[in-house]
């Protein structure tokens, strides 16, 4: 066993609800308002991949009890093809990681620390999470279980105070060209749902079982619902200008103005995508980290943890030239592999394992 | 500054491994193998990157390998936009 760390369901399902939302508050308003205009709100009520995976981590797991979806896919396909889609596992999430982590830079180097070096805020952030990361998984599910009420907190301190400053008209027409665009923008979204897949990799070192499906689906029905506040939000206070800025959530943090006197509250948007982005960095890190081990049937994964944190900062480098770059590759390429890695993979798993306990049980009974 | 750069790649790669090697114990040979391996990795590809930065890298892979797919569901987006 190479993690003996257990967590329990809540923390599970906090991490997760943590690794989904913080890229995708910051990235998708823009990305979805390209394809939906005014319906970008409806789109992740539309989102089904965040289900199927859920689903599918869950079954794989009742059918392979204690094993992650690799292990399980050993069993599945065979050893050798399980090796190679063992493989597949950590390289995407090392290279998923290096986007989130680029982005966390590009973000921070971009809106608050304008002349420090790029690489500086990459090295000490992906330095603090190697050390989260080589604390094992109990370590991780504390600071998800930690940071979640203050993050929620200062979404809610951005959203409430532009309430009044809200345009309902902005967002009418709802469904003017039919659920077609919403749709479009659901291909978007299925980018961050499918991160969901993630649980797989965290539910053998739930010890609260029975509660593991209830708190996975509440994370889900959170990100959703946290991801149409959003949404509506950033449509309802800008209407047409959300295309034209890079992170429209920021704009909404920077509006705010209670009294002339809390101003510039940007700084706690700041704070939000910190927080966020430690956690969803120190959780596909944790998973790079496992998943690899495994792979190498290492005994421990604590030896490898600092070559791959150094290993991710250059990829991290290296996945774009610049922002603009990646934001095209996030949209386009990026969003069919991961899609292709994260939920097509699993669902083909999921369904040769259907087949062949069907195939047992008919041979068992005849 | 290339050479900086190279410097200081080089220090955090013995860093690393001064802290991480003394820790593995002398049965622990494929931890010890899987270790160097991933350590010299690091190290090619770092100097590769100072030296070549305009390296192709697993972006324009994923480029390439999707490219048909990206055309096929860019044209169903921008249909069902509108």
């Amino acid at each position: 066993m190479v993690e003996s760390g257990k967590i329990s369901a809540s923390q599970a399902g906090k991490l997760l609800y943590l690794t989904v939302i913080p890229t995708a508050i910051l990235t998708s308003p823009v990305m979805i308002f390209k394809v939906a205009k005014q319906d970008l709100w409806i789109s992740p009520i539309l989102a089904w991949s965040g289900l199927i995976t859920v689903f599918i981590a869950l079954r794989l797991h009742r059918m392979f009890p204690g094993e992650n979806i690799i292990q399980a896919g050993e069993r599945i396909i065979g050893k050798f093809l399980g090796k190679m889609v063992g493989l597949i596992f950590p390289l995407f999430y090392l290279y998923l990681n290096g986007i989130v982590v680029r982005e966390y830079g590009e973000f921070v180097v971009g809106a608050l620390l304008v002349n420090t070096p790029l690489i500086v805020v990459l090295g000490s952030m992906v330095l603090v999470c190697a050390i989260v990361v080589r604390g094992g998984i109990e370590i991780v599910g504390r600071f998800a279980e930690l940071f979640l009420p203050a993050f929620i907190t200062l979404f809610l301190l951005i959203i409430v105070p532009i309430i009044p400053d809200l345009n309902i008209s902005n967002m009418l027409p709802v469904m003017g060209e039919g659920i077609a665009p919403s749709l479009a923008g659901t291909l978007v979204l299925q980018l961050w749902f499918s991160e969901f897949i993630t649980y797989s990799f965290i539910l053998p070192f739930v010890t609260d079982q029975k509660n593991a499906a209830k708190s996975i689906m509440v994370a889900l029905g959170a990100v959703i619902l946290t991801l149409v506040v959003s949404n509506l939000a950033t449509l309802l206070l800008l209407g047409e200008l959300t295309g034209n800025y890079a992170y429209p959530f920021l704009i909404l943090a920077r509006y705010i103005n209670l009294a002339e006197f809390f101003t510039h509250l940007e700084s706690l948007f700041m704070a939000i995508w910190v927080l966020g982005a430690f956690v969803k960095i120190c959780a596909f890190f944790y998973v790079t980290v496992l998943s690899a081990a495994q792979w190498m049937n290492l005994s421990d994964y604590k030896p490898i943890v600092y070559p791959l944190g150094f290993l991710l900062i250059l990829v991290s480098l290296w996945v774009a030239p610049n922002y603009q770059e990646m934001t095209r590759a996030i949209s386009t390429s990026v969003n069919l592999s991961i899609f292709t890695v994260f939920v097509a993979i699993p669902v083909l798993l999921f369904g040769l394992a259907c087949v062949k306990k069907a195939v047992h049980k008919n041979k068992t009974r005849g | 500054m290339k050479w900086a750069a190279v410097l200081g790649i080089t220090t955090i790669l013995v860093i690393i491994t001064l802290r991480e090697w003394p820790k593995l114990r002398p049965e622990m040979k494929r931890e010890k193998a899987a270790f160097a391996i991933l350590t010299i990795l690091d190290g090619t590809l770092a100097f590769l990157l100072v030296f070549y930065p305009d390296l192709p890298g697993p972006t324009q892979g994923l480029d390439a390998m999707t490219k048909p797919l990206v055309k096929f569901f860019g044209n169903l987006m921008a249909e069902w936009s509108g």
